[in-house]
């Protein structure tokens, strides 16, 4: 049986958000949280996959506060068959390489044909914690994914569209491996159907904390982490000066300069 | 004496030698030794910049092996004992630099965009919350990595060196599964203008010669988009319309030529890093809002930046 596992996070509302400056840590208990959109590409595409292969098995990995519970049930109710959250008040203030290690370690310890993620997070946006994954746990990844095969059961082999600056690229891949979706991507969560939206689903719900994970608390949360907050600031809001130019050799030539060091011209 | 291994992105040439003056943001009073990781061997720009470029003939390394590419860089960490690894933000740096830090346990600090000291600690700036917020980070440990966002550095005026080529030898090369079997052009693809990462944009100003703006726009791979009036007057389909009754776009460049800038079509502009706005009038309202004005006539405009553009190719 194939087994596919979505990486999912839930981050904040950009636009609505509380952040301790004192610690230099984001406040997620209690705070407005959403599915990331690129990890709900994730889940969208294994879903897929399971729709023309009801026997592959999908599960839903996250760590975050408990608070975050009900928004996986809300995602079981989408004929998933597993979601397993990570929580522990000793996980608090985890870097990207300290969390990396969390899940991949539960990951070892489970089975799995295709690991699915997002590209990028709206909140740290570091890109990092897939990759670690897939570097733990020795696989390949490939990322900006848009949209795959379908039929993982068939083949081992697969091909993937994966979405680059210029080029729309088609790769084969093959299992084991790590996709990491863009949000790009046409692929669409489906909604819970009517019938199912009061399903009682908590027995599908798996929740570990570090006496299942067991790790020495001085790996974990920020004692554990290799990269340290010193401080946060707003950013200074330096706009642009504005460049009024003539329309002549010296004007167009400065437009033509500045583009280049924006990085629009190559 | 520090060392500082850098990462050269064949597919990102000039962010990649960015990445030079980040070395020396980053040791300020120090000499450098700078190593260049180059899995495309085309050494061209490198030669004269670096004191060490590393290639590998033995196999063909791909930009997307990412696994062999960790290989490589975590064996020259051993060999080289570097105090700092760098990487351009580029799709392939920002893949590896993770692995590559997982693998040598260290931190890694994402898409940085400035250095700064605090009381003589080094403090690597970036960019969280979607630029809500920025954060200091500070490294626990060595070798200092990070990826760098790209175009937020310049590169650097520089002495020339002597440069040495070094072929790395793989102990340990594993075959990549992970093949590509088809590329196309996005411009082939997609006809809609919300796609598009570049929008030359025409208006009443330039209404008898609109067919004009094209060429431009195929230099700077961009697509083409209209104000309403150009479409009312028949000019060109609704479909490419941007405003209110139109699209609302958010392309990274919007080149608007002779556009005034109504309410209407404003309302159309959301989250576009940079405007030019080519108008006679140099108090139209889109001028307000752009980044670069240029007070004149927008087809003359067009005409002249597409000349440098092709005489600037041709040259480099």
């Amino acid at each position: 049986m194939t087994k596919l596992i979505c990486l999912v996070k839930f981050v904040p509302d950009v636009d609505n958000f509380k952040y301790d400056f004192e610690r230099n840590i984001i406040i997620r208990e209690n705070a407005d949280l959403v599915l990331n959109p690129d990890d709900a590409k994730a889940i969208a595409f294994a879903l897929k996959v399971k729709a023309l292969n009801p026997d592959v098995m999908v599960e839903i990995l996250s760590m975050g506060p408990r608070s975050v519970a009900p928004m996986l049930e809300n995602l079981l109710r989408l004929k998933i068959d597993q979601a397993t959250l990570i929580t522990d008040p000793l996980f608090v203030g985890s870097d990207t390489y300290v969390t990396s290690h969390i899940l991949a370690r539960y990951l070892q310890s489970i089975d799995y044909d295709c690991i699915l993620s997002g590209m990028h997070s709206l909140d740290g946006d570091t890109s990092h914690v897939p990759s670690q994954i897939a570097e733990y746990l020795s696989i390949q990844q490939y990322p900006n994914v848009l949209d795959g095969e379908y039929d993982l059961n068939l083949n081992k082999h697969f091909n993937v569209s994966v979405e680059r600056e210029n080029f729309i690229e088609t790769y084969e891949v093959s299992l084991p491996i790590l996709l990491s979706f863009s949000r790009e991507s046409k692929l669409k969560l489906p909604y819970v159907r009517y019938e199912d939206m009061h399903k009682v689903v908590s027995d599908k719900l798996v929740i570990l904390n570090n006496e299942n994970l067991k790790f020495d608390r001085h790996q974990i949360g920020l004692e554990g982490s290799l990269t340290y907050v010193s401080r946060s600031f707003i950013k200074p809001q330096n706009k642009k000066d504005k460049l009024v130019v003539r329309c002549d050799d010296e004007g167009v030539m400065k437009v033509y300069h500045t583009l280049k060091q924006w990085g629009y011209l190559k | 004496m520090k060392k500082v291994l850098i990462y050269f992105d064949d597919e990102h040439r000039d962010n990649s030698l960015e990445l030079l003056s980040v070395a020396s943001k980053i040791y300020p009073n120090e000499k450098i030794s700078i190593h260049a990781l180059n899995p495309s061997n085309h050494n061209q720009e490198l030669i004269g910049r670096v004191h060490t470029i590393i290639n590998c003939h033995s196999h063909t390394i791909v930009p997307y092996d990412y696994g062999n590419l960790t290989q490589w860089i975590a064996d020259l960490q051993d060999t080289h004992t570097y105090n700092c690894i760098l990487f351009p933000s580029s799709m392939n740096g920002r893949i590896i630099a993770p692995r590559v830090a997982m693998r040598l346990h260290v931190g890694l600090v994402a898409d940085i965009t400035d250095i700064q000291f605090n009381h003589g600690k080094l403090e690597i700036i970036r960019p969280a919350y979607g630029g809500k917020i920025m954060a200091a980070i500070e490294c626990l440990k060595e070798p200092i990595m990070m990826t760098v966002r790209q175009n937020v550095f310049s590169q650097q005026a520089y002495d020339s060196v002597v440069s040495e080529v070094i072929e790395f030898q793989f102990k340990d090369f594993k075959l990549n599964q992970i093949k590509c079997v088809k590329r196309v052009d996005k411009n082939d693809l997609t006809q809609d203008i919300r796609q598009s990462k570049i929008l030359i944009s025409g208006g009443y100003g330039i209404e008898k010669n609109f067919n004009q703006i094209y060429e431009l726009a195929s230099e700077l791979k961009a697509q083409v988009s209209a104000s309403r009036k150009i479409v009312d007057l028949g000019v060109v389909s609704r479909k490419i319309q941007v405003g209110q009754s139109g699209k609302t776009v958010s392309p990274v460049l919007y080149i608007a030529l002779g556009i005034s800038g109504s309410t209407q079509h404003i309302e159309g502009l959301r989250n576009i890093e940079t405007i030019i706005s080519v108008n006679l009038d140099e108090n139209a309202a889109l001028n307000s809002i752009a980044d670069i004005v240029v007070v004149g006539d927008a087809i003359e405009f067009t005409h002249r930046l597409t000349q440098i553009i092709k005489k600037e190719r041709k040259g480099s």
